[in-house]
C-alpha cells in the first residue's frame, strides 16, 4: 500500500475547508430567522381575521340578510387585505360569503437578482405558479374553519395540492350574540418569507464562495512560497556536499528572520561546523606526521647508536625488527606528506602545455615493467592531446589511479587505460574488473582518507590519500574526477576529464 | 647496507680525529644520540639546545662543521636565523639543516640561506655521516691548489668527485651534496633511466617521490639559470629521469 503524501499546499487548503463552518452556521441562523418569521405571519393572519371578523361582529345584519356573495362583506376584506393574501368569509353552512385577494403574488413584487439564474440548481426559489385551491373545495375539509365555526379561532399550515408552495391560514369565529354565524380565513403563501430566505441564503453562498476563494487563494500563495523557499533550502542543502566532498555553504533564506530563515542559518552553521571538521580530518595527517617525525627520529638514532656498540646475536636480530617497523613507520608517513606536500606545492608548480597523450602512452609503457604481474590494455589517441597543467602530476594521477585499478583487479582481466576526447575536454579513464563500488562511497571516494579497502598488506600501507590526491591533481589542471561501475557491473571505472588547451 | 658503503666510498670516516661538529638540536633525546654517534666516530661534538646559547659559544671559536635544526623550542624559524649568522661569519663553514620540516618552501629557503645540504630527520646515521665526510672533503680540497683529480665528463657537464663540484659549458654550478650526487648518478650512465628510488639510494637520501621531483626541479634551475638552453635531466615519465647526452 502506497502511503499518501500530502505536501504542504494541500494541507494547507484542506485547512481552508474549515472555512465552510461559516456558511453552515450562517445557514443555522437562517433557517431560525425563518422559523421566527413564520411565527410572525401566523400571529399577522390570526390579526387580520380577528379584526374583520370584530368589523362583522358589529354588523351581523350583513351575514344574517344575504345568502349569497355579499359587496358589502367584501368591501370591508378589501380594506384589509394585502398582496399575497387571501381573505374570505364563510357562514355555519360552509358558504362562502365573500371572498378578497389572491394566493399568487403580483409578478411586479418578485425581482430577480443576477445571480439567481446561477444559483437556482443550488437554492430553490418558491414558485408561484402553484394549483391554488379554491375557497369552496377547501372548506369541509379545513380543520381551522370548523374549529373556527365551532367558536375557537385557529391557524394551519397546509401545502398545496401540488405541493409546491406551502399556504399558511388562520380562521376566527364571528359571533352574534352567544352564536357563531361565520368565520373569516385569512390566507397567505409562505413565499414571501421563503423567497427572502432563499436570497439570504444565496447572499451567504456568494459571500462564502468568495471569501472561501480569496482565503484559498491567499494560502495558496503563502504555501507556495513556504514550498519554494523550502524546495530551494532543500536542493541547497542536498548539494552543499558535493560528490567530491566538498562542503560549500548555503545562501537561500539566510537573511529570512522567519523559521526557515532560522533552518538555513543553523544549517549553514552545522555545515561550517562540518567543514571545520573536514578541514581539521584533512589537515591532521599533515600534523601527526610532522608530529611523529621527531619520536621516530629518537627511535631510529637510538638504534643506530646501539647497533654501533658491541652487543649480542639477540640484540642484532631485535634491532633488525625494531627497523623494519621504523621503515614501515616511516612509509606510512610518506603517504601521509604526500597529499599535504602536494597541497602545500600545487600553488607553486609551474602551469605549461603539454601533450596528456605522450604522458600517457610513457606512463603506460612504464606500469607493464612495474606492474610484471598485472596485464594492461592501453588506448591512446592518435593525435596530440594538449592540456595545461603540469605533466609531472598528470603522471603522479595516473600512477594513482593505475595503482588502485591494479590492487583491486580481480581474474586476470586487464586493466584498461584510455585516453578520449569528448566535448573539448581529453577524458582519461583506468578501468579494472572486479568488485563494484561500495554502495554510497561513491561521492566520499575522493575524500582524504577515505578508503574502500577491506584488509591490507600490512607492507603496504593505504591511508585512503591516494584518490585524494588524484582529486588535487585533476582539480589543479580545472578537471574533475569521478568514479562509477562497469556498465557490466563488474568492475569499477575511475574517469577523469581535463579541459583541452585553447588551439 | 646502502649508506655505509656510500661512506665508505668516499673514502672516510674515522681518519679525522680532530674534527668539531655543533649540533643545534632543541629535542634533548636525538641531540644526545647524533652526539654520541659522531663522538663514537672520532669527531668533537658540542651540542646546544638554543639559538642564543649556540651563537654566544660558536661565535668565540667557529666549529668545523653545524647541524642546524630549524625548529628551535618555541623558536619556530630559528635555525634559519642562526644559518644566517653563521653563514655572516664565516662563507666556508660547512651548515646541514637537519630538520623535520620537509616543505619546499623550508628547503629553498634553507639553501638560500647557504646551506651546504638540507637533510630530513629520516636520514639515517651512516648517510648523515657520509654527507659530513663529503661536506669535509670539500671544504678541505676548496683551500688545496688544484691536485690530480677525479673527474667525471659528460658533454658539457664536468664533475669533480674530489670537490664535490660542477660546471656546465665552464661555467660553476653551485650544487648541495644531495644535488650533486644526484646528477652524478644520472650522468654516470646517460640515456639510462634512473628510477625515483635509484636516485634516492644514490644521493643516500631517504624521500619520498615527491622531494625527489622538486630536487629535480631545483637542479633543472640552477642549470637553467647558467644556460637557458639546458634540456639534458629528461624525464621519463612513470619510471623516472636520465641523463640525455
Amino acid at each position: 500500500m502506497k502511503r499518501w503524501r500530502f505536501s504542504l499546499r494541500v494541507k494547507l487548503a484542506l485547512v481552508a475547508l474549515l472555512l465552510l463552518a461559516l456558511p453552515w452556521a450562517g445557514t443555522l441562523y437562517v433557517n431560525e430567522v425563518e422559523r421566527f418569521l413564520l411565527r410572525g405571519q401566523e400571529q399577522t393572519l390570526l390579526a387580520t381575521t380577528r379584526a374583520v371578523a370584530t368589523a362583522l361582529h358589529e354588523r351581523p345584519q350583513l351575514l344574517a340578510s344575504s345568502s349569497g356573495r355579499d359587496d358589502e362583506v367584501e368591501a370591508i376584506l378589501f380594506g384589509v387585505q394585502r398582496a399575497s393574501s387571501r381573505i374570505w368569509v364563510v357562514d355555519r353552512q360552509h358558504r362562502v360569503l365573500a371572498v378578497a385577494g389572491d394566493l399568487r403574488r403580483p409578478a411586479e413584487l418578485l425581482q430577480q437578482s443576477w445571480w439567481q439564474p446561477l444559483l437556482g440548481w443550488v437554492i430553490q426559489r418558491p414558485t408561484e405558479d402553484f394549483a391554488a385551491a379554491l375557497p369552496e373545495s377547501e372548506l369541509p375539509t379545513a380543520p381551522e374553519i370548523a374549529a373556527a365555526l365551532q367558536g375557537t379561532p385557529a391557524t394551519r399550515a397546509r401545502q398545496t395540492q401540488d405541493a409546491r408552495a406551502v399556504v399558511m391560514s388562520a380562521a376566527h369565529p364571528i359571533w352574534s350574540g352567544d352564536e357563531v354565524v361565520g368565520a373569516v380565513v385569512a390566507e397567505e403563501t409562505t413565499n414571501p418569507i421563503v423567497s427572502m430566505k432563499s436570497e439570504a441564503l444565496e447572499r451567504l453562498l456568494l459571500l462564502t464562495l468568495g471569501v472561501f476563494a480569496g482565503a484559498a487563494a491567499l494560502l495558496i500563495a503563502f504555501a507556495t512560497r513556504l514550498s519554494l523557499r523550502i524546495r530551494s533550502l532543500r536542493d541547497e542543502a542536498e548539494s552543499a556536499i558535493d560528490a567530491r566532498g566538498r562542503i560549500t555553504r548555503l545562501a537561500a533564506g539566510s537573511g529570512a528572520g522567519d523559521e526557515i530563515g532560522d533552518l538555513s542559518r543553523s544549517f549553514s552553521a552545522v555545515l561550517e561546523r562540518l567543514a571545520q571538521h573536514h578541514a581539521y580530518l584533512e589537515s591532521m595527517a599533515d600534523r601527526l606526521s610532522h608530529e611523529l617525525r621527531t619520536p621516530i627520529a629518537v627511535v631510529r638514532s637510538s638504534l643506530e647508536n646501539l647497533k654501533l656498540s658491541p652487543q649480542g646475536a639477540d640484540a642484532a636480530r631485535y634491532i633488525e625488527r625494531a627497523e623494519e617497523g621504523l621503515a614501515r613507520l616511516n612509509r606510512i608517513l610518506g603517504r601521509m606528506m604526500e597529499a599535504s606536500r602536494l597541497e602545500q606545492s600545487l600553488s607553486t608548480v609551474e602551469r605549461s602545455r603539454y601533450d596528456l597523450s605522450a604522458v600517457v602512452g610513457a606512463c603506460a609503457e612504464a606500469y607493464r615493467m612495474a606492474y610484471p604481474e598485472a596485464s594492461f590494455a592501453v588506448e591512446l589517441p592518435e593525435r596530440r592531446m594538449e592540456v595545461e597543467g603540469s605533466p609531472d602530476l598528470a603522471a603522479q594521477l595516473l600512477d594513482k589511479l593505475v595503482e588502485n585499478a591494479v590492487d583491486f583487479s580481480r581474474g586476470g582481466a586487464p586493466v584498461r587505460i584510455a585516453l578520449g576526447e569528448t566535448g573539448g575536454a581529453a577524458v582519461l579513464s583506468v578501468a579494472n574488473k572486479g568488485r563494484s563500488l561500495p554502495e554510497g562511497m561513491r561521492s566520499r571516494l575522493f575524500g582524504s582518507m577515505v578508503s574502500v579497502r577491506e584488509t591490507g598488506d600490512p607492507a603496504k600501507p593505504h591511508l585512503g590519500l591516494g584518490l585524494y590526491v588524484a582529486r588535487l591533481i585533476a582539480e589543479f589542471h580545472a578537471g574533475r574526477i569521478d568514479a562509477a561501475d562497469l556498465p557490466s557491473g563488474d568492475g569499477v571505472a575511475v574517469s577523469v576529464r581535463l579541459p583541452l588547451a585553447w588551439k | 647496507m646502502a649508506g655505509a658503503s656510500a661512506a665508505a666510498a668516499f673514502g672516510y670516516i674515522h681518519h679525522e680525529m680532530s674534527r668539531r661538529i655543533a649540533i643545534i638540536e632543541d629535542d634533548p633525546a636525538i641531540r644526545a644520540n647524533y652526539a654520541e654517534a659522531l663522538r663514537k666516530h672520532g669527531f668533537e661534538v658540542a651540542a646546544y639546545a638554543g639559538r642564543g646559547e649556540a651563537l654566544g659559544a660558536l661565535r668565540t671559536r667557529l666549529p668545523d662543521l653545524v647541524l642546524i635544526d630549524i625548529g628551535l623550542g618555541a623558536d619556530i624559524d630559528g635555525g634559519f636565523a642562526l644559518c644566517r649568522d653563521l653563514r655572516a661569519a664565516s662563507a666556508s663553514l660547512p651548515i646541514i639543516f637537519l630538520t623535520a620540516r620537509d616543505s619546499d618552501f623550508d628547503v629553498v629557503a634553507g639553501l638560500r640561506l647557504g646551506a651546504d645540504d638540507y637533510l630530513t630527520k629520516e636520514v639515517s646515521l651512516p648517510h648523515l655521516l657520509a654527507r659530513i665526510a663529503a661536506l669535509f672533503r670539500r671544504a678541505e680540497l676548496a683551500a688545496a691548489p688544484q691536485a690530480i683529480e677525479e673527474r667525471l665528463e659528460r658533454g658539457a657537464l664536468q664533475l669533480d668527485l674530489k670537490r664535490f663540484s660542477a660546471t656546465w659549458r665552464g661555467a660553476a654550478i653551485s650544487l648541495t651534496l644531495t644535488e650533486f650526487w644526484m646528477v652524478h648518478a644520472l650522468a654516470k650512465f646517460p640515456e639510462h633511466v634512473k628510477t625515483r628510488e635509484q636516485l634516492m639510494r644514490d644521493a643516500n637520501l631517504v624521500v619520498d617521490d615527491g622531494t625527489i621531483t622538486s630536487h629535480i626541479k631545483r637542479l633543472r634551475r640552477k642549470f637553467l639559470a647558467a644556460d637557458p638552453a639546458f634540456a639534458a635531466i629528461d624525464t621519463v615519465y612513470g619510471m623516472g629521469y636520465r641523463w640525455k647526452s
